[in-house]
C-alpha cells in the first residue's frame, strides 16, 4: 500500500515539475524584460513625439491664421504676398500628418506584439483574470474617474451629439436611464 | 438680452492650443477681455480675485476638473451666479445630466465651431 502511495506521490511530483518547467518556458517566451525596458518605453516615446508634433503643427497653423486675419488689406500686393507666404507655411505644417501616421503605425505594431505574447501566455497557463484593480493606485484612479465622470473622448457614434446635448440642457430629453440615475445618486 | 462684449471671460483648459482656439473664436465674436486658467483650482483662485461675466471650462483636467469647479462655483455665494459653459469632449449622456444637475448653463461638445459657441453664449444670456 505504501509503495503505491509513493508511486502516485512521485508521479504527482513529476507532473508538478513538468508544469513548472512549462511555465518557465512560457514566462521566458513572454520576454517581459524586452517589453518593459525596450518596446513599451519606445512606444511611449513615439506617442510623446506625436503629441509634440501635433502641438507644433497646430501652433504654426494658428500663427499663420492669426497673421492673415490681422494683416492690413489696404495694400493689396503686400496683403497677397503675406497671405501666400502664410498659407504655404500652413501646407508645410500639415506634413506632420504623414510623420505621425508612421509613428502611430509603430505604436500599433508594439501593441500587437504585446497582445500576441500575452495571449500565448494566457492560453498556455490557463490564466484567469483576478477581479478588480491590480493596485491601490489603480483602484484610486478608477474611483476618481467614476466619481468625476471622466471617460475621455468617445469613439464615433458612442457619445451624445450636440443636438442631443441641447435637448438635455433645454430639458426636452427622454428620461435618464437607471444607470444614469444610479450614477448620479451614488 | 445679448452678451456684453466688454465682459471679462475666463477660459479654463489644460491644453494651451484649445485656449488659443477659444480665445480666437471669442475675439471673432467681439470679446477681447479674456483670461485663462489651466485647471479648476487655478480658475477658482482667479474667480476669487476678479468678477467674470462668463466661465468657459473644459471637463477633464487635473488636479481639479471642470465638473468640480462648477460645483465649487455654484456652492460659493459670491460666485454662484456666474454663467458657466462646459466645453468638453466628454459627451456621455450621464456627463451632461450631471453637469445640468450641478448648475451648468450650457454644454458644448468638442470639436465645435464659432457658430456653436456664439449660439450657446447667446442662449445663456437670453435666459
Amino acid at each position: 500500500m505504501a509503495l503505491i502511495d509513493d508511486s502516485a506521490f512521485c508521479r504527482e511530483l513529476n507532473e508538478i515539475a513538468d508544469y513548472i518547467q512549462s511555465l518557465r518556458r512560457e514566462i521566458s517566451a513572454l520576454q517581459a524584460n524586452d517589453l518593459r525596458h525596450k518596446r513599451i518605453p519606445a512606444a511611449g516615446q513615439e506617442l510623446a513625439a506625436i503629441v509634440k508634433a501635433t502641438e507644433l503643427a497646430s501652433n504654426t497653423i494658428m500663427e499663420c491664421a492669426e497673421a492673415a486675419m490681422a494683416a492690413d488689406p489696404s495694400d493689396p500686393a503686400a496683403y497677397k504676398a503675406l497671405v501666400t507666404e502664410r498659407m504655404t507655411a500652413v501646407f508645410e505644417a500639415c506634413a506632420f500628418q504623414d510623420i505621425t501616421g508612421q509613428r502611430v503605425a509603430k505604436v500599433i505594431e508594439t501593441l500587437e506584439h504585446i497582445e500576441a505574447r500575452v495571449s500565448r501566455f494566457a492560453d498556455a497557463t490557463g490564466a484567469k483574470d483576478a477581479n478588480g484593480p491590480a493596485s491601490d493606485k489603480e483602484a484610486a484612479e478608477v474611483e476618481r474617474k467614476l466619481r468625476l465622470f471622466i471617460h475621455g473622448p468617445p469613439l464615433a457614434g458612442d457619445g451624445a451629439g450636440q443636438a442631443e446635448i441641447d435637448k438635455i440642457i433645454e430639458g426636452e430629453a427622454k428620461s435618464a436611464s437607471q444607470d444614469d440615475i444610479d450614477r448620479l445618486l451614488a | 438680452m445679448s452678451a456684453d462684449v466688454s465682459m471679462p471671460i475666463l477660459i479654463v483648459d489644460d491644453y494651451k492650443t484649445m485656449i488659443r482656439i477659444i480665445r480666437n473664436l471669442l475675439k471673432q465674436l467681439g470679446f477681447e477681455d479674456v483670461d485663462e486658467a489651466a485647471d479648476g483650482s487655478e480658475a477658482l483662485n482667479k474667480m476669487r480675485g476678479r468678477k467674470y461675466g462668463l466661465v468657459i471650462s473644459d471637463w477633464n483636467m487635473e488636479p481639479m476638473t471642470g465638473y468640480e469647479l462648477l460645483k465649487e462655483v455654484r456652492s460659493d455665494p459670491a460666485l454662484g451666479k456666474t454663467p458657466f459653459i462646459m466645453v468638453t469632449a466628454e459627451s456621455k449622456t450621464e456627463n451632461v445630466i450631471a453637469a445640468k444637475k450641478a448648475g451648468v448653463n450650457n454644454y458644448i461638445v468638442k470639436p465645435f465651431n464659432a457658430q456653436t459657441l456664439r449660439s450657446k453664449i447667446d442662449a445663456v444670456f437670453a435666459d
